[in-house]
C-alpha cells in the first residue's frame, strides 16, 4: 500500500460515484460495499439519521449479489491501480465460503474483508462476530476456499474482542479490522416513531471513536497479524490515535459524508505530519503510545 | 448521462426571512449557478463537520444572474436552524448540482404545476424555464396558511391560472390542494403535470393523473447521507418493466415519472 488510508466498507459504494471527487489511484486501498451471495434489496427507508456527533444507518446490505458484482463492478475497478478489498457478508457460515469461492479465480483482488457483524439467523440473530466458535468456523471455511488474504472485521457489540481476535488469528486470518458500527436506536419525538425504518441501526462517526481506539489498542496487543483501525476518523489527528495504539492502517467511512474527498485530504495531512515531525514513515509511530 | 457534480462552497449573498419559519437563501457559486437545472438540488453543510455529519439537500429554487442562485428552506430541525442564522459573506460547503431534473417537453404547451408546502421551491425554477416559450402554465398551490402561499402575488401575474388551498381556510379552498385537481383537469386538459410536495399528496396525484393518462413528473425527497449515489440511504421503490427496482433519489432522481413510483405512504 502506498499509504495507510483505506475506505470503510459501505460508505464508498464501489468507488464509481466518488471518481469526480477522489483520484482512486491515490488511495492506500479501496474497500467496497458488502457483497452477499444473492441480491439483497435492503431495509425500508428511512435508512439513515443524524445523532450527536454521529449517524445511525440501517441500509440492510443492499447489493446486487456476487455474480453481478464480478460482471459489472470488477471490470470498472480493475481499470484502477489501487489495491482492492472486497467486503463480503453472509446469512450463514456457508454463504461466506460460497462467495469466497466465486472470487477465488478473479484477478486483481488484494483481500477479502469478512463482515461478521451480520445476524446469524440460525442462532436467534446473534451476530456472527459475537460468537468465537462461529467466527472461527467462518474463517476456517473461507481459508479452505481461497488463497486471497482474509481480513476479519470485528464488531464492537461484544464483550470480548480479544478472545475472538486471538481465535480468528489461530484459524488463519491474515489481518483484523475493527470496529464495525455500534448497535443503536433513535426515536422521533414528534411522530413517536423510530427514526429508522427498521427500528435499530449501526452508529458510526466521531461519537464511537473512543470505543474504537480502545478496542484497537486491546486487540493489537493481543495478536501478531496486522490490525486495521476505524471508527470516527475525520482527519489525520484522529488517524494518528489509531496508529499510536497499534493500527497498521486505518479506514475512513462516515467522514466521506462530511466531505467526499476526506480520504485524500487525510493522506495529505498525514504526509505533512510525518514531514513536520521528521518521521520517515508511519511505521515509526505505530504502537508507540506511551502507557 | 451524469453531469459533473462539484464539491465546493458558496458565499452567502443574502438570507431573507420571507414567512414565519421560511427563509430564502441567495448563494454565489458560478459553476453551480450556470450548470443547474430545475429539479436539481444542492447538498449543504449546515455548519462545522463535527457538529453536522449529514448534509441537508435543498432543491434549487431560482437561478439569478451573475453566478447566484437561491434555495428556500423551512426551519424544522438542527440543520435548518443553523442555516437560519447565517449571514452575508459567510461561506457554506456544498455539493451540486445533483440529480436528473425535470424533463421539459419541447412540444407541450399546456402545463399544470402542483405544489404542497415548500414543494413550490423547485417549481418556481421550473416556471422560470417554462415561461421562455409560448406556454399556458397553470398552478395549483397548497399550504398550511395564507402566509405560506409563497409568491402568490407574482404567480397571479405570471401564469394563466392560479388556484390555491390552505389547511386553515385563510386563503382559497379550505383543505388539501389535491381536492381541486379533478375539476382542474376537466377545465384545463393539461398535457403535462409537474408536482412537488408531501409524498401523500404526490401519491394521490399519481392516482388521479394515471386515470387520465396525463404524463406526470414528481420530485421526491429523502434523508440523504453521501448525496452522490454511493451509500444507498435514499432509495425509493420503482416499477421497471414489471419488476421492482430500487432507485437512488439523489442521482437517479429526484424527479421520477409518477407512474413508475411504488408509493410507500
Amino acid at each position: 500500500m502506498q499509504n495507510p488510508i483505506m475506505t470503510a466498507s459501505g460508505t464508498f459504494g464501489s468507488g464509481r460515484e466518488y471518481v469526480p471527487f477522489v483520484n482512486l489511484n491515490k488511495l492506500g486501498a479501496l474497500v467496497v460495499k458488502s457483497i452477499t451471495l444473492n441480491e439483497r434489496s435492503g431495509n425500508p427507508c428511512p435508512r439513515i439519521c443524524e445523532t450527536p456527533s454521529g449517524i445511525l444507518n440501517s441500509i440492510g446490505l443492499q447489493n446486487r449479489g456476487i455474480k453481478r458484482f464480478v460482471e459489472e463492478e470488477l471490470p470498472f475497478l480493475s481499470s484502477f491501480d489501487v489495491p482492492l478489498v472486497v467486503n463480503i457478508a453472509g446469512e450463514s457460515v456457508t454463504e461466506y465460503a460460497q462467495v469466497c469461492a466465486q472470487l477465488e479465480d478473479v484477478e486483481g483482488i488484494s483481500g477479502i474483508e469478512l463482515n461478521i457483524s451480520c445476524p446469524n439467523v440460525k442462532k436467534g440473530g446473534m451476530l456472527f462476530g459475537q460468537d468465537p466458535k462461529v467466527a472461527v468456523e467462518i474463517v476456517s471455511e473461507c481459508k479452505a476456499t481461497t488463497e486471497i488474504p482474509l481480513i476479519v472485521k470485528l464488531t464492537p457489540n461484544t464483550a470480548d474482542n480479544v478472545t475472538i481476535a486471538r481465535e480468528v488469528e489461530n484459524a488463519g486470518a491474515d489481518a483484523i479490522s475493527l470496529i464495525n458500527t455500534l448497535l443503536g436506536m433513535a426515536i422521533d419525538t414528534v411522530t413517536f416513531k423510530p427514526m429508522l425504518g427498521s427500528m435499530t441501526g449501526g452508529l458510526s462517526g466521531p461519537a464511537i471513536r473512543p470505543v474504537a481506539v480502545r478496542m484497537v489498542w486491546e486487540v493489537a496487543r493481543a495478536v501478531n497479524i496486522p490490525v486495521i483501525g476505524m471508527g470516527g476518523i475525520n482527519n489525520a489527528r484522529d488517524a494518528i490515535e489509531f496508529f499510536l495504539v497499534g493500527a497498521q492502517a486505518v479506514a475512513i467511512g462516515t467522514a466521506n459524508f462530511i466531505d467526499p474527498s476526506a480520504t485524500l485530504s487525510i493522506v495529505d495531512e498525514l504526509d505533512n505530519f510525518l514531514n513536520e515531525k521528521g518521521f520517515k514513515s508511519i511505521k515509526e509511530i505505530i504502537g508507540q503510545v506511551k502507557t | 448521462m451524469v453531469q459533473k457534480i462539484h464539491n465546493t462552497s458558496a458565499k452567502v449573498i443574502s438570507n431573507e426571512q420571507i414567512a414565519a419559519d421560511i427563509f430564502r437563501l441567495k448563494l454565489y457559486n458560478g459553476k453551480i449557478a450556470s450548470a443547474c437545472k430545475p429539479g436539481q438540488f444542492v447538498h449543504i453543510q449546515c455548519g462545522e463537520g463535527r457538529n453536522f455529519i449529514l448534509r441537508r439537500p435543498f432543491s434549487i429554487h431560482r437561478k439569478n444572474g451573475g453566478g447566484a442562485f437561491e434555495i428556500l428552506f423551512q426551519v424544522v430541525g438542527k440543520g435548518t436552524k443553523a442555516l437560519s442564522n447565517i449571514k452575508p459573506r459567510d461561506e457554506l460547503g456544498l455539493i451540486g448540482p445533483i440529480g436528473n431534473g425535470f424533463v421539459i417537453d419541447g412540444e407541450a404547451r399546456n402545463i399544470l404545476l402542483i405544489s404542497g408546502g415548500l414543494g413550490i421551491a423547485p417549481l418556481i425554477f421550473l416556471i422560470d424555464e417554462l415561461m421562455s416559450e409560448q406556454r399556458r402554465i397553470c398552478v395549483l398551490m397548497g399550504a398550511a396558511s395564507k402566509e405560506k402561499l409563497l409568491y402568490a402575488i407574482d404567480l397571479k401575474r405570471l401564469v394563466r391560472k392560479l388556484h390555491m388551498a390552505t389547511d386553515d381556510g385563510s386563503q382559497g379552498h379550505q383543505g388539501p390542494i389535491i381536492d381541486l385537481l379533478p375539476e382542474t383537469i376537466e377545465e384545463l386538459d393539461p398535457e403535462r403535470i409537474y408536482a412537488c410536495g408531501p409524498e401523500g399528496m404526490l401519491k394521490r396525484i399519481a392516482e388521479i393523473t394515471g386515470e387520465h393518462n396525463i404524463p406526470t413528473q414528481v420530485c421526491l425527497e429523502r434523508r440523504m447521507a453521501c448525496g452522490i449515489g454511493a451509500c444507498l440511504s435514499c432509495v425509493c421503490k420503482t416499477r421497471q418493466e414489471e419488476k421492482e427496482v430500487l432507485k437512488r433519489v439523489c442521482i437517479d432522481g429526484p424527479v421520477f415519472r409518477a407512474e413508475d413510483v411504488i408509493w410507500e405512504v
